[in-house]
Order: C-alpha cells, then sequence, then structure tokens
C-alpha cells in the first residue's frame, strides 16, 4: 500500500493520466483518506484542489473562484458575499499540504481537473509534486515550491519547466536572465532584505531538507514545517493569506494607515485593506499541531485589530494607485461605468498579475501570446511590469509586446445588443438611450 | 455543463436526513438536470402538515447559476404564484450562490412558508389579502394546504364540499377567492359547473 502510494507520488502528474490500474486503486483508496470537512470545496464539494484564499479567508478551488466570478462586475464570496474584484493566486502552501495530507484523493483530484483542462483548453498553473525533496537535494537556485512547470510541455515550444532543468543552453543569454528573474522573483532568497534573515533561511530549509529526507520514505507526514509563516518562520498563528497567495500570521503583518500592503515575498500589493483570517485553516493548525498552537498563541501579544483602520485606508491608496477615478470601492467603478461616466471596465478581461477581474482603467493586451485565453494586464501592472506567471499557465515571456486595448463603451455595447432585442421586442424604443435603467437591462441579457 | 458529479453528492446529503430537515429531492428518471423536491409545511403556519412538491430544473451553469424551481402543489402565499408555482426568493435570482445546495435552497423555501414577505410579493391577490384581512388569509391557506397538500383520497369535489363546512367564516370574498382559483385549475369545465352549482 505504502509502495503504491509512494510510487505515485513518484510519478509526475501527466505519466499517471492514462494508466487505467492506477485509476482503479485511485479510486479504492479514496475512502481511507478521511478528509476534514475545512478542506471540502463549498463549490464543488469536493477535496480542495489547487485552493484560493480569499481575502475574506474563505477558501474554495481555483476553478470554482474563477468560474464563481463575475466578469461584469465586483464578484461576491460564495460564503460570506463578501466583495471582491481580485482573483488570488493559489496558495501553495495549502496546495502542498492537502497533497501531503491526502495524496491519493488529491491526485485523483488532480487527474479530474486535468482532463476538465484539457477539454476546455485552459489550463490552470502547474506545480511540480516533488519540489518539497528534488529541490533541497539539488539545491538548485530556485525552490521548486514557487517555481511553475507548464503541464504542456509538447504542445508549445517555450516552457517552464525547460528553463527549469537546464535554463541556459537553449534559450540567448538575456531571455534566460530576465526569465531566471522572473522565476526568482518569488524567492525569499532573493526577496529578503537582510543577510540574517537569508541565513534563517538556509538553516530552516535544511531542517525541512532532514525532515523530507527521513519522513519521504515511511509516509508524506504533515509537520509545522509545511505550515510556516513566511516572516517569523514559525507555525502559523492565526493566518492570513494575501492577494498573491503567501500565507502571514496575522500578527506580522502590520500596515500604517495610509500604506498598501506589500507581499514580503513577491513585492505584490495586496489590493483593498486588510485580509481576513483564514479560519479554516486556522482551526485545523490548533486541532493538529495543539502544542505548538499554544505556544504560539501565547508568544503573540494580543494586538489591536488592524482590520478596522486597515479597510478603508487602504482602499482609498489602492484605488489612487489603480489610477482609476478617485473612487474607494470596485462596485462603485463598476456601477458608474454602466451608467456612462466613471473610468472604463473592461467586461470578460482579467489582469494576469494582479488578477482584477474585470480590470478597470486601462487593459494592455498581449498580442504574441497564443493561448485562447489570452493574456492581459491592468494599467498599474503593465508600467510596474511585475515578473510573475499568468494565472492560466500562460507561456508567455518579457519580450512579448502589448496593446493598448480600448473598452468598449456602454452605447456601443447597448448598440450592439439592440439587433437582438429589436426581434424579440420591438416595442421598446428608448433603448436607445443611455440611461442607467437601460444600461442595467442590458447588463444582465448579456 | 452542469457539475453532475456535485448534483450526486447535493442528493445523498439531502436524502440521508430527510426524516428530520423535511426536505428531500427524487430523481425524474436519469435526468439529472430535472429533480423534484419535496417539503414538508413548517409547524405553527397554514401549511402545517401539508407535503409541497417542487420542480426543479438545473441550467447548464449550475451550480454557478441558481436552479430554477417551482411549486408543483398549488399553495397559497405571497411570494408564491397562485396559479403556476412560481417562487419570488432573492436567493433563486440575483443573491444565489455557488456555496448553496438544493437542500439548502429547499429549505429556505421551507423558511418562506413560515415567514412571507408581502411587501415584495409574487401573487399581489394573496399580498393584498395577507395585509388587509390577515384572517381569511390564514384561512385560505390552510384550505388550500388541505385540498392540495394532503395525500388524501378524496375527489376534488368532496374537497369542497368539505371545505365549504369547514370555513370558518362565510365571508363571500373568500368564497370568490377559492372559487376564482379553483375554476382557473379545474381540468375540465365540467367540474368547474359542477362546482359552482355545488355553492350557489
Amino acid at each position: 500500500m505504502d509502495e503504491q502510494k509512494q510510487k505515485q507520488l513518484n510519478d509526475s502528474p501527466l505519466s499517471s493520466i492514462n494508466d487505467s490500474t492506477e485509476d482503479q486503486t485511485l479510486e479504492s483508496c479514496d475512502e481511507v483518506e478521511e478528509i476534514n470537512d475545512s478542506f471540502l470545496c463549498c463549490i464543488c464539494l469536493d477535496l480542495l484542489y489547487k485552493p484560493v484564499v480569499l481575502a475574506c479567508g474563505h477558501i474554495s478551488c481555483f476553478w470554482c473562484v474563477h468560474r464563481a466570478m463575475s466578469a461584469f462586475q465586483e464578484s461576491h464570496c460564495p460564503i460570506c458575499r463578501c466583495e471582491y474584484n481580485h482573483f488570488p493566486s493559489i496558495c501553495e502552501l495549502l496546495h502542498f499540504l492537502l497533497l501531503k495530507m491526502y495524496p491519493v484523493a488529491y491526485k485523483r483530484r488532480e487527474k479530474q481537473l486535468l482532463e476538465e483542462e484539457k477539454r476546455d483548453g485552459c489550463f490552470s498553473p502547474q506545480f511540480d509534486d516533488n519540489s518539497l525533496c528534488i529541490s533541497n537535494k539539488l539545491s538548485s537556485p530556485c525552490p521548486p515550491t514557487s517555481s511553475i512547470r507548464c503541464s504542456q510541455t509538447l504542445s508549445y515550444p517555450k516552457t517552464h519547466s525547460s528553463r527549469k532543468t537546464n535554463p541556459s543552453p537553449i534559450m540567448d543569454s538575456q531571455n534566460s536572465d530576465e526569465l531566471f528573474r522572473c522565476d526568482a522573483a518569488t524567492l525569499p532568497e532573493k526577496t529578503c532584505a537582510g543577510n540574517s534573515e537569508v541565513t534563517e533561511n538556509v538553516s530552516i530549509e535544511e531542517d525541512d531538507y532532514l525532515n523530507n529526507d527521513l519522513n519521504f520514505k515511511a509516509c508524506k507526514v504533515v509537520s509545522i514545517i509545511d505550515a510556516l509563516c513566511i516572516t517569523c518562520k514559525q507555525l502559523l498563528f492565526r493566518p492570513v493569506v494575501l492577494n498573491c497567495g503567501h500565507a502571514y500570521c496575522e500578527s506580522c503583518l502590520a500596515i500604517s494607515e495610509n500604506e498598501t500592503l506589500i507581499c514580503q515575498l513577491c513585492r505584490s500589493p495586496h489590493p483593498n485593506g486588510f485580509p481576513k483570517v483564514c479560519l479554516e485553516l486556522d482551526h485545523f493548525l490548533e486541532a493538529r499541531f495543539s502544542k505548538e498552537y499554544m505556544l504560539r498563541r501565547e508568544a503573540v501579544q494580543p494586538k489591536p485589530i488592524y482590520c478596522q483602520k486597515g479597510i478603508p485606508s487602504a482602499c482609498l491608496t489602492q484605488a489612487g494607485k489603480r489610477g482609476t477615478l478617485s473612487s474607494s470601492s470596485p462596485s462603485q467603478d463598476y456601477s458608474s461605468c454602466l451608467s456612462g461616466c466613471g473610468p472604463n471596465v473592461h467586461f470578460g478581461a482579467g489582469c494576469d498579475y494582479c488578477g482584477m477581474y474585470p480590470i478597470i482603467g486601462e487593459r494592455y493586451r498581449c498580442k504574441d501570446c497564443v493561448e485562447a485565453v489570452g493574456f492581459d494586464l491592468c494599467g498599474v501592472c503593465y508600467n510596474t511590469r511585475s515578473k510573475r506567471p499568468g494565472r492560466f499557465n500562460q507561456q508567455h515571456t518579457l519580450d512579448h509586446s502589448f496593446e493598448l486595448v480600448p473598452s468598449i463603451s456602454i452605447r456601443n455595447l447597448l448598440l450592439r445588443l439592440i439587433p437582438d432585442q429589436s426581434e424579440d421586442d420591438s416595442s421598446d424604443p428608448d433603448l436607445h438611450d443611455d440611461a442607467p435603467e437601460d444600461a442595467e437591462v442590458t447588463h444582465s441579457t448579456i | 455543463m452542469v457539475d453532475f458529479s456535485r448534483v450526486q453528492k447535493e442528493l445523498v446529503e439531502c436524502n440521508r436526513d430527510k426524516g428530520i430537515s423535511g426536505v428531500s429531492i427524487t430523481l425524474h428518471g436519469d435526468d439529472l438536470s430535472h429533480l423534484s423536491g419535496t417539503i414538508t409545511g413548517p409547524v405553527g403556519t397554514p401549511y402545517e402538515g401539508g407535503t409541497f412538491q417542487i420542480d426543479i430544473r438545473l441550467p447548464d451553469g449550475y451550480p454557478f447559476e441558481p436552479p430554477k424551481m417551482q411549486f408543483l402543489t398549488k399553495v397559497w402565499h405571497p411570494n408564491i404564484s397562485s396559479q403556476n408555482g412560481a417562487i419570488c426568493l432573492d436567493i433563486l435570482k440575483d443573491q444565489w450562490s455557488p456555496a448553496l445546495t438544493l437542500k439548502t435552497a429547499l429549505l429556505s423555501l421551507q423558511a418562506l412558508l413560515s415567514a412571507p414577505e408581502p411587501d415584495d410579493p409574487q401573487d399581489a391577490v394573496v399580498a393584498q389579502q395577507y395585509l388587509r384581512e390577515y384572517q381569511t388569509f390564514v384561512g385560505t391557506a390552510r384550505y388550500w394546504t388541505e385540498t392540495f397538500a394532503k395525500r388524501t383520497t378524496m375527489g376534488t369535489e368532496e374537497k369542497v364540499k368539505r371545505a365549504c363546512t369547514w370555513l370558518p367564516s362565510s365571508s363571500s370574498l373568500t368564497q370568490f377567492y377559492l372559487l376564482g382559483r379553483l375554476e382557473i385549475n379545474m381540468e375540465t369545465k365540467e367540474k368547474t359547473h359542477d362546482i359552482l352549482t355545488l355553492n350557489y
């Protein structure tokens, strides 16, 4: 049994797809693993796969969140209806935690979702399964915990995986250098400011390595190392997950009145104020590592709650940074766009860096990406040129060129819809007007 | 494309505790996108003792789009059409969330039966009655429950006879409502005629 599991774990996700005998073992083993209710996705009612944590702290699968988001206005959390308009990145910590805890069920989900992705021709970011062990053994410059690997190695000429294994021989020097920086941008070693932090990091990685080496043969045992805060390098206490998918203790993140929360690891700003604690993860950690959790609780002095002062101020600064009109919430932007005034909104298009969906303000589209899903950036991300891979595994590189996309005005949208409307209901001549009510009607019929 | 694996999970989950929750879902043949739900009338309401059938159709976008629900059993309620069973409930429209399930939606319908919202009506006639003549409303709702939501072997005519003796007040308005509504819903004109002569 253990050997079988081991085999599955060692296999790359793709190699196991067409293996029917393995499929049977996957099905039968699924009942052995009893999945904690905390880790069931509220949308597909199955084990979370590639979990995404929203700003309100609720977790769902990557695709479930994406499908639940509205292309025309701000989205609402399926559980608490909390408003958001950024599609967060996958929480890698949770991803690897779940992979370790439920290897069989997680593999089954991976297989199932990969089939769906193939059918739809749109892929989620792919992670390297054995990253923890391999990375430490090879002592590679980029720990694959944060490296993104393409699932469609064969179909595209340039892939992340080829980059990772042999970065230099294939590409010209400038390109590979840039790509390397692209991968490295998410690494602790590169972004940690002080030397002391770096050494601390390394020591932990050695720990990690030893631990993995010892545990790998027996079974994947979840240890505290799988749930460390990026800042304090201790067990997460009241974890919050930022828009970029990185997890911190609530107490390790502090923002002053007029500051935007910026991830210490990848330097990407967290939009719309201070995120809420991911309670499902918190409860799990408390139950699983009760002793260490108690110690952490004692160590962390109760600090004032940031949310209250954080949210409104951060919203304002974020709105300013977005380069939009000085509105304070995305929902206002969307509604003002529908009524014909206010910033442009690119319905159905999302920013591949910060995840804003739909994009408010300027939208830049990559002219060279061949994927059907396309590659877009919002104005801010285009200007900062942050170096992170696309949300849907696009093979975007920095030498691709962009074009500014004009947004469709409400008038054009209405004019486009009128032929359809008039066939059904010709008794409504008022539709030509740009009145907000009409905009609402059209919007809902899209 | 409906997420059928989720629907199947929902069916199992919902029918596991149907004795306690009072809601259940059954299949309509092999088609998983066409189901039928059953809820029991909440205790302490005019719907108590009734069993209400609900037609459920899952759109292609389910669970990202709300299921289409409609009462098959006739019910006298401000937020449910007395004509065709259409339901006015926000979570079945713009307030739907993919985290809701068929079970929670049916439970919400049960809650709607115990807490009508006459200010946001589906059936204006019922809502008017609810606001102006509450006692009459209760009587009518109870009568409709007795007539349509209880499984008896009685024929419609018998039910009407019984209802006429049972009615607390001989308010002509109540009878108007009853007959007016019944007339529309009779299968054949003969039956309507019988009932009308029966009462006049």
